[in-house]
């Protein structure tokens, strides 16, 4: 055995807090986010634990796993053709023989910090120097639903159990804007467990929106109702559920009926604004690539999710040619990552120098990665198969160093050598930027405490 | 004959190749005494299930449920509250048994009924009725996995027909050992094999019908043939045993005495499965396609043609762009025609396919709006001219069969459970864990392990299955993780009451309308929700209500709010069985595969019927049913989560379906009421929320009406929109 399972026992130890509380008990903590700030649920975390550098995160998930390889990390081609031991997916040993295969990219170095990058991103290449590169990501799990459940979660094992990342800091920080949700995502993902609140509960998961005149479905209220009769109808609907309500005061449930009625009419009247791309100038539109049909798809979700960073909204995940494994899944041929790199390459230059025009790079973290990386070898393909054991993320904003690299893998791209960072160590990292000690971001329950992070900590050397 | 589940002595069948000496001790230790090593305690549920004497108490309290619960309240000094009101226990009996509210007639005849078994009669009748297996398979399909499409379930699979199986099992109170038999072998135990006069054993012919019974097993079928295999294993554990075995997948299970060679000796037991596609049509409906389908090629034909033509310009011009984007040495192999192309050469054009591909959307987004306009026109006519191309919708069903031939393959312990990895050097016999050494698998594997699974002896079997009765009707399982009854998890609030109701559902052969009677007319079940002033000692000692010293409020699940919201307006439809529906088709045209309803059918059938599941091109589960906490249903759900969230108030407030039917409840109320609005009024409550309005509720409703029968589509709203018509009390 490998052993690294003891600290992620098949997020076990959390799941009985998991069953326990969604079968109906979870009532104190599953409103954690949305009204912790309120102070009414005795277990919420209120609010940050020391001065946040950011205010929101724009989380980039690459779905089916990137290529570090071909984008951000060259190795050279001195291996291509040897074979090598691909030894030990997972905590099982196999072992097998791999010829390298050779990387077709040139890589060009941008900025003032000098950054390779390959040719797949030059508009990233442009603004290299607000980012900062991390060489040396790992996880455990060497497929795509396991891998997916393992980095948005930080724990192994059975899906739907442990929330996703984006409802932790919901449910720790609550909302800025209570007409919008904190946690929205954008973009079909690999998998519905990036949109989970597990035993946090679904009032602190994702909201999916979506780029385009109706972001929710049902946001609108039907043709030919009047606005007066239905504030007077909310007037009467309040008086209506008084008794019941009344009745099952002990009920935090039906308390949260009170709240998730006043959000949903202050959604219906914030969320129509939030996506209107109307009063966004031309060249704002191009800067994201919008104006062209390659680049128009990526580049409206990213001018989304400014604008509902702008807005207030914490969290704002995007999932790019998620469904099944994932669009970045290239295992046939390498070639399959030139026209998503295309697509996403413009928009999130875009985005990046958009945030720091208006001023808000400072406070507004965009980070990029996927559930894993790409083996220097192939399958007997042009293509490379799943690599967890060593690949890229980068950030940018919200007070993370930029032009640096930190971490290396070893000479083929295969394992992270130098710094190796589990990926809980992302999101420690992103939480400390957020304000949030990712120690002390627990649910007590049932005499069990779970975590997001269980063990890693902060990335120290990018923070600025 | 099934052979006796061992005590709680453990041996491991298979000891794993390859290890040392050492870990083989090791294991041998854990497997004799998985407790001993790990934890102090040993592991209650693998403790056989005794039969506990029902303790003594008042005479009154005849159910014995009763007298279980009272000694636990009395002994943490709590008082059970008062008994719910007529109206309120009718309406949450109702929801529970059937899903649906009861009607005004309903209300009044239980009210009228003033004898001491009227309440008595009301279960029989509820569990008598056909809504009953309706709703009592939608729990059991959230835990098997229902799905009507995801990634690798291909249209015309009939997976509804295992559905409608297990609605009619569930109606017809199929035993509960034959009802999971059934779905592992598709044969009644007594019915596998037959005798010639000469003496030749072979296996007997299903009965009829039972063979629907096996959409369970093919439901897991995936790209990869050993897809089935390993859902195979995660449904059955985690559905019949209770024991989360998937994590032993990847790694040997660090708390439950499961290993990774024991979860894929499981997965042997399924390794000779192949999913086989059973034609359905009658001989004459499918000579009547085929020639159908000629016909219809050929009215086509010529629009085809023209549209083709029409086309052509736009798809190249699109294709060459595309091309140019590819490096060199790929354009030139997608330049060759097929024939040109060498074996890799060819390999390299299909991996480009995707990217080539010129899907029609696409093809607008070239054009301007005039000869968008054309296009459209064209493409009318060719749809005009009959569905020519694919082929005509014949019943089928997936079900899955042995294939002798895959008996003969060996199985191995797959690394991180990659199906494309297989390690050789662990080889894997069919079996399971706490099996003891020998299996017979004379009647073949499955069967072997089925009727080790169904004996009475067996620890986990009846425990999870009257868990889950429990939890359906008190919200909340006596062992809360109903699929987890291994060693990490609480262990039941109750285990006495769980091993006598264990025992008596053995005692009775396996009935589950036996046990569903049992629970519901016990005064546990009758007991108010609501926590008087007086119970405050109480709410304090026992906040989440482990003792049951009060009834559970409830939110309703997805699909009695559905099926609440048409019965009120007077829309629903209760037909029982039938193609799954999606209430996006009229509006977003057709969505679903083969197997989901055609726009126009009807959408106001009972949810259960909802389209559910998952693609990675299209959303297949509604909005609806994703924001009332219903999974996709590619892994199976144990517990529905209960959340409150402003999408589910946006459904309430805006969408279609509540506009719809406040449309028309208004009208029922209108003609039903004769015109007089406080008459109205008292319909638009029975018929939501089951009880007539009180005085202040009537008055207030008529303040709002202000005698205008116009406004009874604002009070429908208002009445759809009140917490207590999505709750349970």
């Amino acid at each position: 055995m490998s052993g690294n399972s003891e600290l992620f026992p098949c997020g076990r130890i959390s799941r009985r807090n998991f069953l326990f509380q969604a079968g109906g008990g979870f009532l104190g903590t599953a409103l954690g986010g949305l009204w912790a700030q309120e102070g009414e649920i005795k277990d919420a975390i209120l609010g940050p634990h020391f001065e946040p550098k950011a205010k929101s995160v724009i989380f980039l998930f690459m779905c089916g796993g990137v290529s570090h390889i071909d984008t951000f990390d060259p190795k050279g081609n001195d291996h291509a053709g040897k074979l090598i031991d691909a030894v030990g997916f997972g905590d099982n040993q196999a072992s097998m023989r791999r010829p390298v295969i050779p990387c077709l990219r040139s890589f060009t170095r941008y900025g003032k910090s000098g950054i390779p990058v390959s040719d797949w991103f030059p508009h990233v290449g442009g603004v290299i120097d607000d980012i900062a590169v991390v060489r040396s990501m790992w996880c455990h799990e060497s497929n795509h639903f396991p891998a997916v459940i393992e980095t948005c979660t930080g724990h192994r094992g059975r899906a739907f159990d442990h929330p996703t990342f984006g409802s932790w800091i919901s449910y720790a920080l609550g909302s800025v804007n209570r007409n919008l949700p904190t946690f929205v995502n954008i973009g079909r993902p690999s998998s519905p467990v990036q949109l989970t609140g597990g035993y946090l509960g679904a009032s602190v998961a994702a909201t999916p929106f979506q780029a385009g005149e109706i972001p929710i479905p049902n946001l609108h209220p039907p043709k030919g109702s009047s606005s007066a009769e239905r504030e007077r109808q909310a007037q009467v609907l309040h008086e209506m559920n008084q008794e019941f309500r009344q009745r099952y005061a002990v009920n935090s449930d039906i308390q949260a009926r009170a709240k998730a009625y006043k959000l949903a009419a202050s959604m219906q009247l914030s969320a129509p604004e939030a996506v209107d791309f109307s009063r966004e100038p031309d060249h704002v539109k191009e800067l994201y690539g919008i104006d062209r049909p390659e680049t128009a798809e990526f580049g409206k979700q990213l001018l989304l999710a400014r604008r509902l960073a702008e807005r207030g909204v914490r969290f704002i995940q995007i999932c790019n040619s998620g469904g099944g494994n994932g669009g970045w899944d290239a295992h046939g041929d390498m070639k399959t990552h030139e026209p998503l790199c295309r697509a996403t390459d413009k928009p999130i230059a875009g985005l990046i120098r958009d945030l720091k025009l208006r001023g808000m790079l400072d406070e507004t973290m965009v980070v990029w990665t996927s559930e894993f990386g790409r083996t220097p070898w192939s399958q007997n393909t042009t293509g490379r198969d799943h690599n967890p054991k060593g690949y890229s993320c980068w950030l940018a904003g919200g007070g993370i160093k930029g032009g640096i690299v930190h971490g290396a893998t070893d000479e083929v791209g295969y394992k992270a050598v130098e710094s190796p960072h589990y990926y809980s160590d992302l999101h420690a990292t992103i939480l400390r930027q957020l304000g949030i000690d990712h120690t002390k971001m627990e649910i007590p329950s049932l005499g069990t405490v779970s975590r997001l992070v269980e063990n890693g900590g902060p990335i120290k050397e990018i923070i600025s | 004959m099934p052979k006796k589940f061992p005590e709680v002595k453990l041996t491991r069948s298979h000891a794993r190749p390859g290890r040392t000496a050492l870990a083989v001790a090791s294991a041998v230790a854990i497997a004799a005494w998985p407790h001993a090593v790990i934890s102090k305690e040993p592991m209650w549920s693998l403790v056989p299930v005794g039969h506990p004497a029902v303790p003594e108490g008042d005479a009154d309290v005849a159910n014995p449920i009763d007298r279980f619960l009272e000694v636990e309240r009395a002994a943490k000094g709590l008082k059970a509250v008062a008994p719910a009101d007529k109206l309120t226990l009718l309406r949450r009996v109702h929801l529970d048994l059937t899903g649906l509210p009861p009607s005004p007639a309903d209300q009044e005849a239980f009210l009228a009924d003033t004898s001491p078994d009227a309440y008595q009669r009301v279960v029989d009748r509820l569990l008598a009725s056909d809504q009953h297996g309706v709703r009592y398979a939608r729990h059991w399909l959230d835990v098997l996995r229902y799905a009507d499409s995801d990634e690798k379930l291909g249209p015309g699979s009939g997976i509804y027909l295992w559905r409608d199986w297990v609605i009619n099992a569930l109606r017809d109170d199929l035993p509960y050992d034959q009802f999971v038999q059934l779905q592992l072998t598709g044969r009644r135990v007594s019915e596998r094999t037959q005798m010639s006069d000469t003496g030749f054993r072979s296996r007997k012919e299903p009965r009829p019908g039972d063979i629907f019974a096996l959409g369970f097993l093919a439901r897991g079928a995936g790209g990869d043939p050993q897809d089935l295999a390993i859902n195979a294993v995660d449904t059955v554990s985690t559905a019949f045993l209770g024991l989360t075995v998937g994590c032993a997948k990847c790694h040997d299970h660090k708390f439950d005495p499961v290993s990774q060679v024991d979860y894929y000796s499981m997965k042997a037991l399924f390794d000779p499965l192949v999913v086989k596609k059973v034609n359905l049509a009658s001989a004459q409906d499918l000579v009547a396609a085929g020639k159908a389908m000629a016909e219809t090629q050929k009215k086509r034909a010529p629009f085809e043609k023209e549209l083709a033509a029409f086309l052509d310009p736009y798809k190249t011009k699109l294709r060459e762009e595309r091309i140019q984007m590819l490096p060199p040495e790929v354009q030139a192999v997608i330049r060759k025609s097929e024939k040109e192309r060498t074996v890799q050469e060819q390999k390299i054009a299909d991996d480009y396919f995707p990217i080539l591909r010129i899907d029609n959307d696409k093809i607008e987004a070239a054009m301007t709006a005039e000869v968008i306009g054309a296009y459209r026109d064209l493409k009318k006519r060719v749809e005009e001219a009959g569905r020519g191309s694919s082929t005509p919708e014949l019943a089928a069903f997936n079900t899955v069969d042995v294939d002798r031939s895959r008996e003969q393959l060996k199985s191995y312990v797959l690394t991180s459970g990659d199906p494309t990895r297989p390690e050789l050097q662990n080889e894997v016999k069919p079996g399971w864990p706490f099996a003891g050494s020998e299996y017979d698998f004379r009647d073949g594997r499955i069967e072997a392990f089925a009727d080790w699974l169904t004996d009475p002896s067996n620890p986990f079997f009846a425990r999870v299955a009257v868990n889950r009765l429990w939890q359906w009707h008190f919200g909340l399982g006596l062992q809360r993780t109903p699929s987890d009854f291994g060693l990490q998890s609480e262990g039941p609030s109750h285990p006495a009451l769980l091993d006598w109701l264990a025992s008596e559902f053995v005692r009775q052969g396996y009935s589950m309308k036996q046990m569903n009677r049992l629970m519901v007319t016990s005064q546990a079940y009758r007991m108010s929700s609501e926590v008087p002033p007086e119970s405050m000692a109480s709410q304090h000692i026992d906040p989440d209500d482990t003792w049951l010293w009060h009834f559970r409020l409830q939110r309703l699940e997805a699909e009695p709010i559905w099926d609440s919201i048409h019965a009120a307006a007077g829309s629903l439809d209760l037909q029982v069985g039938g193609r799954s529906f999606d209430p996006g088709a009229g509006a977003q045209g057709r969505r679903g595969g083969d197997d989901t309803a055609k726009a126009g059918a009807s959408t106001k059938r009972r949810a259960a019927y909802m389209i559910r599941g998952y693609s990675p091109s299209r959303d297949v589960t509604p909005a609806f049913l994703q924001s009332f906490d219903v999974d996709d249903g590619r892994v199976p759900c144990p517990v529905r989560t209960q959340t409150v969230t402003a999408p589910q108030s946006l459904f309430l407030m805006n969408s279609p379906e509540i506009e719809a039917a406040t449309t028309e409840l208004a009208e029922r109320l209108k003609s039903e009421s004769g015109g007089d609005m406080n008459q109205a009024i008292d319909l638009a409550y029975r018929l939501t929320i089951a009880r007539p309005p009180s005085p202040a509720e009537s008055a207030r409703a008529a303040a709002y009406l202000e005698n205008n029968p116009e406004r009874l589509k604002q009070l429908s709203w208002l009445i759809f929109n009140l917490d207590e018509f999505t709750y349970v009390r």
